[in-house]
Protein backbone atom coordinates (compact mmCIF):
# COMPACT_ATOMS: atom_id res chain seq x y z
CA UNK A 1 0.00 0.00 0.00
CA UNK A 2 2.83 2.32 1.04
CA UNK A 3 4.76 1.38 -2.11
CA UNK A 4 1.74 2.23 -4.25
CA UNK A 5 1.45 5.62 -2.57
CA UNK A 6 5.08 6.45 -3.29
CA UNK A 7 4.66 5.35 -6.87
CA UNK A 8 1.70 7.70 -7.20
CA UNK A 9 3.70 10.61 -5.80
CA UNK A 10 6.65 9.94 -8.10
CA UNK A 11 4.46 9.53 -11.18
CA UNK A 12 2.55 12.72 -10.35
CA UNK A 13 5.79 14.64 -9.88
CA UNK A 14 7.14 13.34 -13.19
CA UNK A 15 3.91 14.28 -14.93
CA UNK A 16 3.92 17.81 -13.51
CA UNK A 17 7.59 18.46 -14.15
CA UNK A 18 7.32 16.96 -17.63
CA UNK A 19 4.35 19.18 -18.43
CA UNK A 20 6.14 22.27 -17.21
CA UNK A 21 9.27 21.33 -19.18
CA UNK A 22 7.26 20.89 -22.37
CA UNK A 23 5.37 24.13 -21.76
CA UNK A 24 8.63 25.98 -21.23
CA UNK A 25 10.08 24.53 -24.43
CA UNK A 26 6.98 25.58 -26.32
CA UNK A 27 6.76 29.09 -24.90
CA UNK A 28 10.39 30.18 -25.13
CA UNK A 29 11.19 32.38 -28.18
CA UNK A 30 12.81 30.38 -30.99
CA UNK A 31 14.55 33.27 -32.79
CA UNK A 32 14.25 31.65 -36.22
CA UNK A 33 12.09 34.17 -38.08
CA UNK A 34 12.41 37.97 -38.10
CA UNK A 35 14.63 38.46 -35.07
CA UNK A 36 17.29 35.79 -35.26
CA UNK A 37 19.94 37.46 -33.11
CA UNK A 38 18.70 35.74 -29.96
CA UNK A 39 19.81 32.39 -31.37
CA UNK A 40 23.49 33.24 -31.92
CA UNK A 41 24.87 32.47 -28.48
CA UNK A 42 23.43 28.94 -28.36
CA UNK A 43 24.58 28.05 -31.88
CA UNK A 44 28.21 27.99 -30.77
CA UNK A 45 27.71 24.78 -28.79
CA UNK A 46 26.94 22.84 -31.99
CA UNK A 47 30.36 23.70 -33.41
CA UNK A 48 33.57 21.73 -33.41
CA UNK A 49 35.62 23.86 -31.07
CA UNK A 50 39.15 24.34 -32.25
CA UNK A 51 39.01 27.92 -33.48
CA UNK A 52 42.13 30.04 -33.73
CA UNK A 53 40.26 33.33 -33.48
CA UNK A 54 37.13 34.07 -31.42
CA UNK A 55 35.34 37.41 -31.61
CA UNK A 56 33.26 38.64 -28.69
CA UNK A 57 31.08 41.71 -28.52
CA UNK A 58 27.95 43.40 -29.75
CA UNK A 59 26.42 43.89 -33.19
CA UNK A 60 29.61 45.62 -34.29
CA UNK A 61 31.25 42.19 -34.46
CA UNK A 62 28.47 39.91 -35.65
CA UNK A 63 27.36 42.22 -38.45
CA UNK A 64 30.75 43.51 -39.56
CA UNK A 65 33.08 40.52 -39.82
CA UNK A 66 32.63 37.40 -41.90
CA UNK A 67 34.42 34.23 -40.69
CA UNK A 68 33.69 32.75 -44.12
CA UNK A 69 35.88 35.38 -45.78
CA UNK A 70 38.59 34.84 -43.17
CA UNK A 71 38.59 31.14 -44.03
CA UNK A 72 38.35 31.55 -47.79
CA UNK A 73 41.09 34.15 -48.05
CA UNK A 74 43.43 33.26 -45.19
CA UNK A 75 42.48 29.79 -43.98
CA UNK A 76 41.64 31.29 -40.57
CA UNK A 77 39.31 29.17 -38.47
CA UNK A 78 37.23 31.67 -36.52
CA UNK A 79 33.93 32.12 -34.71
CA UNK A 80 31.93 35.14 -33.53
CA UNK A 81 30.29 34.94 -30.10
CA UNK A 82 28.31 38.10 -30.58
CA UNK A 83 24.86 39.23 -29.48
CA UNK A 84 22.77 42.38 -29.64
CA UNK A 85 23.90 45.05 -27.18
CA UNK A 86 26.29 42.60 -25.55
CA UNK A 87 27.55 44.38 -22.45
CA UNK A 88 31.20 44.05 -21.45
CA UNK A 89 30.52 41.82 -18.45
CA UNK A 90 28.49 39.55 -20.73
CA UNK A 91 31.44 39.47 -23.15
CA UNK A 92 33.75 38.58 -20.29
CA UNK A 93 31.57 35.73 -19.07
CA UNK A 94 31.10 34.50 -22.64
CA UNK A 95 34.87 34.44 -22.92
CA UNK A 96 35.08 32.41 -19.70
CA UNK A 97 32.40 30.10 -21.10
CA UNK A 98 34.26 29.73 -24.41
CA UNK A 99 37.46 28.82 -22.60
CA UNK A 100 35.69 25.85 -21.05
CA UNK A 101 35.70 24.32 -24.52
CA UNK A 102 38.73 25.72 -26.34
CA UNK A 103 41.67 28.09 -26.08
CA UNK A 104 42.00 30.16 -29.24
CA UNK A 105 45.20 31.92 -30.21
CA UNK A 106 43.41 35.26 -30.51
CA UNK A 107 40.36 36.87 -28.91
CA UNK A 108 38.97 39.97 -30.59
CA UNK A 109 36.84 42.36 -28.53
CA UNK A 110 34.90 45.32 -29.92
CA UNK A 111 35.18 48.25 -27.51
CA UNK A 112 31.88 50.10 -28.10
CA UNK A 113 30.31 48.42 -25.06
CA UNK A 114 32.76 50.25 -22.80
CA UNK A 115 30.22 53.07 -22.91
CA UNK A 116 27.86 51.09 -20.69
CA UNK A 117 28.69 50.86 -17.02
CA UNK A 118 25.48 49.33 -15.73
CA UNK A 119 22.72 46.94 -16.81
CA UNK A 120 20.55 48.32 -19.61
CA UNK A 121 17.61 46.34 -20.90
CA UNK A 122 16.16 42.96 -20.07
CA UNK A 123 15.26 42.07 -23.64
CA UNK A 124 18.90 42.35 -24.70
CA UNK A 125 20.11 40.57 -21.57
CA UNK A 126 17.93 37.62 -22.48
CA UNK A 127 19.34 37.41 -25.99
CA UNK A 128 22.91 37.46 -24.68
CA UNK A 129 22.48 35.13 -21.73
CA UNK A 130 19.67 32.64 -22.27
CA UNK A 131 21.52 30.77 -24.99
CA UNK A 132 24.49 30.05 -22.73
CA UNK A 133 24.81 26.58 -21.28
CA UNK A 134 24.53 26.51 -17.52
CA UNK A 135 27.81 27.12 -15.72
CA UNK A 136 29.11 29.52 -13.08
CA UNK A 137 29.92 31.90 -15.95
CA UNK A 138 26.24 32.03 -16.88
CA UNK A 139 25.21 32.52 -13.26
CA UNK A 140 27.67 35.40 -12.86
CA UNK A 141 26.61 36.91 -16.17
CA UNK A 142 22.98 36.93 -15.02
CA UNK A 143 23.92 38.48 -11.69
CA UNK A 144 25.99 41.18 -13.37
CA UNK A 145 23.37 41.94 -16.01
CA UNK A 146 20.02 42.01 -14.21
CA UNK A 147 18.16 45.30 -14.17
CA UNK A 148 16.30 46.29 -11.01
CA UNK A 149 13.09 44.73 -12.35
CA UNK A 150 14.55 41.32 -13.13
CA UNK A 151 14.73 38.18 -11.01
CA UNK A 152 17.36 35.47 -11.11
CA UNK A 153 14.70 32.76 -10.92
CA UNK A 154 13.18 33.99 -14.19
CA UNK A 155 16.40 32.96 -15.91
CA UNK A 156 16.43 29.57 -14.20
CA UNK A 157 12.79 28.95 -15.08
CA UNK A 158 12.16 31.05 -18.22
CA UNK A 159 8.52 29.89 -18.23
CA UNK A 160 7.97 32.42 -15.44
CA UNK A 161 8.83 35.16 -17.92
CA UNK A 162 7.43 33.76 -21.12
CA UNK A 163 4.10 32.31 -20.00
CA UNK A 164 2.24 35.21 -21.63
CA UNK A 165 3.50 34.09 -25.05
CA UNK A 166 0.76 31.48 -25.27
CA UNK A 167 -1.40 33.85 -27.30
CA UNK A 168 1.42 34.63 -29.77
CA UNK A 169 2.57 31.10 -30.57
CA UNK A 170 3.19 30.28 -34.21
CA UNK A 171 3.91 27.11 -36.15
CA UNK A 172 7.62 27.76 -35.63
CA UNK A 173 7.20 27.38 -31.88
CA UNK A 174 6.10 23.79 -32.40
CA UNK A 175 8.47 23.07 -35.25
CA UNK A 176 11.56 24.27 -33.39
CA UNK A 177 10.56 23.18 -29.92
CA UNK A 178 13.47 20.76 -29.55
CA UNK A 179 15.80 21.49 -32.41
CA UNK A 180 16.38 24.89 -33.90
CA UNK A 181 17.74 25.83 -37.31
CA UNK A 182 21.08 27.48 -38.05
CA UNK A 183 20.61 31.22 -38.46
CA UNK A 184 24.18 32.56 -38.48
CA UNK A 185 27.38 31.77 -40.34
CA UNK A 186 29.81 31.04 -37.48
CA UNK A 187 28.12 33.86 -35.60
CA UNK A 188 27.98 36.25 -38.59
CA UNK A 189 24.61 37.83 -39.38
CA UNK A 190 24.29 38.35 -43.12
CA UNK A 191 22.52 41.24 -44.83
CA UNK A 192 23.02 41.98 -48.51
CA UNK A 193 20.71 44.97 -48.96
CA UNK A 194 21.98 48.53 -49.26
CA UNK A 195 20.92 51.71 -47.51
CA UNK A 196 23.50 54.45 -47.95
CA UNK A 197 24.70 56.48 -45.00
CA UNK A 198 23.54 60.07 -44.94
CA UNK A 199 24.10 62.79 -42.42
CA UNK A 200 25.19 61.30 -39.10
CA UNK A 201 24.12 63.18 -35.97
CA UNK A 202 26.88 64.47 -33.75
CA UNK A 203 27.20 63.03 -30.27
CA UNK A 204 25.25 64.48 -27.37
CA UNK A 205 27.35 66.45 -24.89
CA UNK A 206 28.23 64.23 -21.92
CA UNK A 207 29.00 65.39 -18.40
CA UNK A 208 31.76 62.84 -18.08
CA UNK A 209 33.54 61.13 -20.94
CA UNK A 210 35.41 58.76 -18.67
CA UNK A 211 34.42 55.11 -19.13
CA UNK A 212 32.87 53.71 -15.95
CA UNK A 213 34.72 51.82 -13.27
CA UNK A 214 32.64 48.70 -13.76
CA UNK A 215 33.38 48.65 -17.49
CA UNK A 216 37.09 49.00 -16.81
CA UNK A 217 36.95 46.23 -14.21
CA UNK A 218 35.66 43.78 -16.80
CA UNK A 219 38.12 44.95 -19.44
CA UNK A 220 40.88 44.34 -16.90
CA UNK A 221 39.46 40.89 -16.15
CA UNK A 222 39.33 40.10 -19.86
CA UNK A 223 42.92 41.24 -20.33
CA UNK A 224 44.09 39.25 -17.31
CA UNK A 225 42.25 36.09 -18.35
CA UNK A 226 43.70 36.23 -21.85
CA UNK A 227 47.20 36.76 -20.47
CA UNK A 228 46.77 33.86 -18.05
CA UNK A 229 45.69 31.55 -20.87
CA UNK A 230 48.35 32.76 -23.33
CA UNK A 231 45.74 34.30 -25.65
CA UNK A 232 46.44 37.47 -27.62
CA UNK A 233 43.65 39.96 -26.96
CA UNK A 234 42.99 42.40 -29.80
CA UNK A 235 40.77 45.43 -29.27
CA UNK A 236 38.86 46.79 -32.21
CA UNK A 237 36.41 49.56 -32.95
CA UNK A 238 34.33 48.58 -35.95
CA UNK A 239 33.75 51.26 -38.61
CA UNK A 240 30.12 51.83 -37.59
CA UNK A 241 29.28 55.53 -37.88
CA UNK A 242 26.61 55.47 -35.20
CA UNK A 243 26.38 55.30 -32.16
CA UNK A 244 28.84 58.18 -31.96
CA UNK A 245 32.38 57.30 -30.90
CA UNK A 246 33.81 60.27 -28.98
CA UNK A 247 37.44 61.37 -29.28
CA UNK A 248 37.68 61.19 -25.49
CA UNK A 249 36.68 57.51 -25.62
CA UNK A 250 39.19 56.85 -28.35
CA UNK A 251 41.97 58.39 -26.25
CA UNK A 252 41.11 56.15 -23.29
CA UNK A 253 41.17 52.97 -25.36
CA UNK A 254 44.43 53.93 -27.03
CA UNK A 255 45.95 54.55 -23.60
CA UNK A 256 44.59 51.27 -22.23
CA UNK A 257 45.98 49.34 -25.19
CA UNK A 258 49.36 50.98 -24.74
CA UNK A 259 49.44 50.37 -20.99
CA UNK A 260 48.54 46.71 -21.45
CA UNK A 261 50.56 46.06 -24.57
CA UNK A 262 47.50 45.21 -26.65
CA UNK A 263 46.92 45.64 -30.36
CA UNK A 264 44.09 48.15 -30.91
CA UNK A 265 42.62 48.89 -34.33
CA UNK A 266 40.08 51.65 -34.82
CA UNK A 267 38.52 50.94 -38.20
CA UNK A 268 36.73 54.30 -38.17
CA UNK A 269 40.15 55.74 -38.96
CA UNK A 270 40.82 53.18 -41.69
CA UNK A 271 37.64 53.45 -43.74
CA UNK A 272 39.45 54.61 -46.89
CA UNK A 273 42.30 52.16 -46.46
CA UNK A 274 39.86 49.25 -46.14
CA UNK A 275 37.88 50.56 -49.10
CA UNK A 276 34.55 50.93 -47.36
CA UNK A 277 32.08 52.95 -49.37
CA UNK A 278 29.23 54.07 -47.15
CA UNK A 279 26.95 54.51 -50.13
CA UNK A 280 27.27 50.78 -50.92
CA UNK A 281 28.64 48.84 -47.96
CA UNK A 282 25.99 49.36 -45.31
CA UNK A 283 22.39 48.20 -45.08
CA UNK A 284 21.23 50.62 -42.41
CA UNK A 285 22.78 53.99 -43.17
CA UNK A 286 26.16 53.40 -41.56
CA UNK A 287 25.35 51.51 -38.38
CA UNK A 288 26.37 48.12 -39.69
CA UNK A 289 28.09 46.72 -42.75
CA UNK A 290 26.19 44.71 -45.31
CA UNK A 291 27.80 41.63 -46.84
CA UNK A 292 29.97 43.69 -49.17
CA UNK A 293 31.24 45.83 -46.29
CA UNK A 294 31.76 42.87 -43.96
CA UNK A 295 33.79 41.03 -46.60
CA UNK A 296 35.98 44.10 -47.22
CA UNK A 297 36.55 44.51 -43.50
CA UNK A 298 37.32 40.82 -43.06
CA UNK A 299 39.75 40.94 -45.96
CA UNK A 300 41.61 43.76 -44.24
CA UNK A 301 41.50 42.29 -40.74
CA UNK A 302 42.43 38.84 -42.02
CA UNK A 303 45.61 40.29 -43.48
CA UNK A 304 46.57 41.65 -40.04
CA UNK A 305 45.68 38.38 -38.32
CA UNK A 306 47.61 36.42 -40.87
CA UNK A 307 50.71 38.57 -41.30
CA UNK A 308 51.14 40.50 -38.05
CA UNK A 309 49.58 38.14 -35.54
CA UNK A 310 50.70 34.97 -37.34
CA UNK A 311 47.38 33.16 -37.13
CA UNK A 312 47.97 29.93 -39.04
CA UNK A 313 46.50 29.16 -42.44
CA UNK A 314 44.68 25.87 -41.90
CA UNK A 315 43.13 25.61 -45.34
CA UNK A 316 45.22 22.48 -45.98
CA UNK A 317 43.58 20.48 -43.19
CA UNK A 318 41.21 17.99 -44.82
CA UNK A 319 38.91 17.78 -41.81
CA UNK A 320 38.44 21.56 -41.71
CA UNK A 321 38.04 21.68 -45.49
CA UNK A 322 35.03 19.40 -45.14
CA UNK A 323 33.48 21.49 -42.38
CA UNK A 324 34.00 24.79 -44.20
CA UNK A 325 32.78 23.39 -47.51
CA UNK A 326 29.39 22.91 -45.92
CA UNK A 327 29.48 26.33 -44.28
CA UNK A 328 30.41 28.06 -47.53
CA UNK A 329 27.55 26.32 -49.31
CA UNK A 330 25.09 27.59 -46.70
CA UNK A 331 26.61 31.08 -46.93
CA UNK A 332 26.32 31.16 -50.72
CA UNK A 333 22.78 29.83 -50.60
CA UNK A 334 21.68 32.54 -48.18
CA UNK A 335 23.50 35.16 -50.21
CA UNK A 336 21.54 34.17 -53.32
CA UNK A 337 18.30 33.96 -51.37
CA UNK A 338 18.79 37.47 -49.98
CA UNK A 339 19.84 38.94 -53.33
CA UNK A 340 16.65 37.55 -54.81
CA UNK A 341 14.58 38.86 -51.90
CA UNK A 342 16.03 42.39 -51.92
CA UNK A 343 16.12 42.79 -55.69
CA UNK A 344 12.32 42.45 -55.86
CA UNK B 1 -5.36 8.20 -7.32
CA UNK B 2 -6.72 9.50 -10.60
CA UNK B 3 -8.51 12.27 -8.72
CA UNK B 4 -5.28 13.33 -7.01
CA UNK B 5 -3.36 13.42 -10.27
CA UNK B 6 -6.13 15.34 -11.95
CA UNK B 7 -6.08 17.77 -9.05
CA UNK B 8 -2.35 18.36 -9.38
CA UNK B 9 -2.67 18.95 -13.13
CA UNK B 10 -5.46 21.42 -12.45
CA UNK B 11 -3.22 23.28 -10.01
CA UNK B 12 -0.45 23.51 -12.64
CA UNK B 13 -2.94 24.77 -15.20
CA UNK B 14 -4.36 27.34 -12.79
CA UNK B 15 -0.88 28.57 -11.92
CA UNK B 16 -0.18 29.15 -15.61
CA UNK B 17 -3.49 30.90 -16.17
CA UNK B 18 -2.99 33.03 -13.06
CA UNK B 19 0.44 34.03 -14.29
CA UNK B 20 -0.92 34.93 -17.69
CA UNK B 21 -3.61 36.97 -16.04
CA UNK B 22 -1.14 39.05 -14.09
CA UNK B 23 0.88 39.75 -17.22
CA UNK B 24 -2.09 41.16 -19.00
CA UNK B 25 -1.89 44.15 -16.65
CA UNK B 26 1.45 44.97 -18.20
CA UNK B 27 3.18 45.81 -14.94
CA UNK B 28 6.52 44.26 -15.70
CA UNK B 29 5.68 41.85 -18.45
CA UNK B 30 7.96 40.70 -21.20
CA UNK B 31 5.99 40.74 -24.40
CA UNK B 32 7.11 38.67 -27.29
CA UNK B 33 6.57 40.02 -30.75
CA UNK B 34 7.29 37.33 -33.30
CA UNK B 35 10.32 35.82 -31.68
CA UNK B 36 11.64 38.95 -30.01
CA UNK B 37 11.32 40.00 -26.43
CA UNK B 38 10.38 43.54 -25.62
CA UNK B 39 9.91 45.10 -22.20
CA UNK B 40 6.45 46.50 -21.71
CA UNK B 41 6.37 50.24 -21.11
CA UNK B 42 2.74 51.13 -21.64
CA UNK B 43 2.24 52.37 -18.10
CA UNK B 44 5.39 54.46 -18.23
CA UNK B 45 4.09 56.58 -21.11
CA UNK B 46 0.96 57.62 -19.23
CA UNK B 47 2.95 58.25 -16.07
CA UNK B 48 5.54 60.43 -17.83
CA UNK B 49 3.00 62.45 -19.70
CA UNK B 50 1.26 63.20 -16.46
CA UNK B 51 4.11 64.64 -14.46
CA UNK B 52 7.35 65.14 -16.40
CA UNK B 53 9.01 68.42 -17.38
CA UNK B 54 8.04 69.42 -20.92
CA UNK B 55 9.78 71.55 -23.54
CA UNK B 56 7.99 74.04 -25.77
CA UNK B 57 9.35 74.95 -29.20
CA UNK B 58 7.44 77.19 -31.62
CA UNK B 59 4.35 76.87 -29.45
CA UNK B 60 4.51 73.07 -29.70
CA UNK B 61 4.76 71.15 -26.45
CA UNK B 62 7.15 68.22 -26.57
CA UNK B 63 6.77 65.62 -23.83
CA UNK B 64 9.33 62.95 -23.04
CA UNK B 65 7.70 59.54 -23.61
CA UNK B 66 4.91 61.33 -25.46
CA UNK B 67 3.81 60.63 -29.03
CA UNK B 68 6.09 62.21 -31.68
CA UNK B 69 3.46 62.24 -34.45
CA UNK B 70 1.67 65.46 -33.43
CA UNK B 71 5.02 67.14 -32.75
CA UNK B 72 6.38 66.24 -36.19
CA UNK B 73 3.18 67.43 -37.79
CA UNK B 74 3.24 70.75 -35.95
CA UNK B 75 6.92 71.48 -36.52
CA UNK B 76 6.97 70.47 -40.17
CA UNK B 77 10.09 69.53 -42.13
CA UNK B 78 13.07 69.02 -39.80
CA UNK B 79 16.44 70.62 -40.50
CA UNK B 80 17.87 67.12 -40.60
CA UNK B 81 16.60 63.63 -39.93
CA UNK B 82 18.38 60.38 -39.09
CA UNK B 83 17.03 56.96 -38.31
CA UNK B 84 18.79 54.05 -36.69
CA UNK B 85 17.50 50.52 -36.58
CA UNK B 86 17.44 49.12 -33.06
CA UNK B 87 19.85 46.20 -32.82
CA UNK B 88 17.82 43.04 -33.35
CA UNK B 89 14.40 44.55 -32.76
CA UNK B 90 11.91 45.88 -35.25
CA UNK B 91 11.41 49.60 -35.35
CA UNK B 92 13.67 52.60 -35.67
CA UNK B 93 15.17 55.08 -33.26
CA UNK B 94 14.68 58.43 -35.01
CA UNK B 95 16.54 61.69 -34.57
CA UNK B 96 14.89 64.94 -35.72
CA UNK B 97 16.80 68.21 -35.68
CA UNK B 98 14.68 71.37 -35.65
CA UNK B 99 17.11 74.28 -35.68
CA UNK B 100 18.34 74.63 -32.09
CA UNK B 101 16.79 71.43 -30.72
CA UNK B 102 17.18 67.72 -31.37
CA UNK B 103 14.32 65.32 -30.65
CA UNK B 104 15.02 61.59 -30.43
CA UNK B 105 12.37 58.90 -30.46
CA UNK B 106 12.04 55.20 -29.76
CA UNK B 107 9.48 52.77 -31.17
CA UNK B 108 6.64 51.60 -28.94
CA UNK B 109 4.00 49.49 -30.65
CA UNK B 110 3.02 51.40 -33.76
CA UNK B 111 4.03 54.77 -32.31
CA UNK B 112 7.28 56.69 -31.97
CA UNK B 113 7.67 58.12 -28.49
CA UNK B 114 10.07 60.88 -27.54
CA UNK B 115 13.15 59.52 -25.80
CA UNK B 116 15.15 62.74 -25.58
CA UNK B 117 15.12 66.45 -26.29
CA UNK B 118 18.49 68.16 -26.56
CA UNK B 119 18.89 71.92 -26.54
CA UNK B 120 21.79 72.94 -28.77
CA UNK B 121 22.16 76.68 -28.26
CA UNK B 122 20.93 79.75 -26.43
CA UNK B 123 18.29 80.75 -28.97
CA UNK B 124 15.69 78.76 -27.05
CA UNK B 125 14.89 78.52 -23.35
CA UNK B 126 13.10 75.97 -21.24
CA UNK B 127 9.58 76.92 -20.08
CA UNK B 128 11.25 77.70 -16.74
CA UNK B 129 13.47 80.28 -18.52
CA UNK B 130 16.82 78.49 -18.41
CA UNK B 131 19.04 78.30 -21.48
CA UNK B 132 22.56 77.40 -22.54
CA UNK B 133 24.69 80.09 -20.90
CA UNK B 134 22.40 80.57 -17.89
CA UNK B 135 24.18 80.62 -14.57
CA UNK B 136 24.01 77.74 -12.12
CA UNK B 137 22.12 80.05 -9.75
CA UNK B 138 19.49 80.74 -12.41
CA UNK B 139 19.08 77.00 -12.87
CA UNK B 140 18.69 76.50 -9.12
CA UNK B 141 16.21 79.37 -8.88
CA UNK B 142 14.13 77.83 -11.66
CA UNK B 143 14.27 74.16 -10.69
CA UNK B 144 15.14 74.14 -7.01
CA UNK B 145 17.53 71.96 -5.09
CA UNK B 146 15.84 68.59 -5.49
CA UNK B 147 18.52 67.28 -7.85
CA UNK B 148 21.24 64.67 -7.92
CA UNK B 149 24.68 65.69 -9.07
CA UNK B 150 27.19 63.54 -10.85
CA UNK B 151 30.38 64.81 -12.46
CA UNK B 152 29.02 68.27 -13.09
CA UNK B 153 25.63 67.05 -14.30
CA UNK B 154 22.57 68.16 -12.35
CA UNK B 155 19.69 65.75 -12.75
CA UNK B 156 16.07 66.54 -11.89
CA UNK B 157 13.97 63.37 -12.03
CA UNK B 158 10.23 63.50 -12.49
CA UNK B 159 8.10 60.44 -13.26
CA UNK B 160 9.80 58.43 -15.97
CA UNK B 161 11.87 61.30 -17.33
CA UNK B 162 14.82 63.33 -16.19
CA UNK B 163 16.02 66.82 -17.00
CA UNK B 164 19.79 67.09 -17.07
CA UNK B 165 21.99 70.18 -16.99
CA UNK B 166 25.71 70.06 -17.54
CA UNK B 167 27.29 72.92 -15.62
CA UNK B 168 30.88 74.00 -16.18
CA UNK B 169 32.42 76.93 -14.32
CA UNK B 170 28.95 77.78 -12.95
CA UNK B 171 27.49 78.09 -16.45
CA UNK B 172 24.91 75.76 -18.01
CA UNK B 173 26.55 74.22 -21.10
CA UNK B 174 24.04 71.51 -21.98
CA UNK B 175 20.32 70.85 -21.43
CA UNK B 176 18.83 67.42 -22.12
CA UNK B 177 15.44 65.92 -21.38
CA UNK B 178 15.59 62.11 -21.34
CA UNK B 179 13.31 59.18 -20.83
CA UNK B 180 14.15 56.75 -18.10
CA UNK B 181 11.79 54.24 -19.69
CA UNK B 182 13.96 53.49 -22.72
CA UNK B 183 16.25 51.28 -20.71
CA UNK B 184 15.12 48.25 -18.65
Amino acid sequence: MKKKRWLTIVLTAILILGSLFLLQKLLMPKYVADVVEGAFIAEYYQEEKNHDVVFIGDCEVYENFSPITLWQEYGINSYIRGSAQQLIWQSYYLLEDTLRYETPQVVVFNVLSMKYNEPQKEAYNRMSIEGMKWSMSKVKSIQASMTSRENFLDYVFPILRYHSRWSQLTEDDLKYMFQTKQVSHNGYYMRVDVKAAGEIPEGKPLADYQFGENAYTYLDKMTALCKEKGIQLILIKAPSLYPYWYDEWEAQIEQYAEDNDLLYINYLELVDEVGIDFTQDTYDAGLHMNLSGAEKLSHSFGQILSEEVQVPNRSGEAHLQEIWKEKIAAYEAEKQEQFTKYSK
Amino acid sequence: MKKKMLGMLLIVGLLCVAGCGSDAKGSDAVNVQGSSVVADQNDTQKEAQADGYVFVYKKTTITVNGDMAPVAEALGEPTSYFEAASCAFDGLDKIYTYGPIVVETYPEGNKDLVSAIIVKDDSVTTPEKVTIGSSKQEMLDAYGKDYTEEAGMFVYKKGSMKLQFIVKDDVVTSIQYSSTAVFE
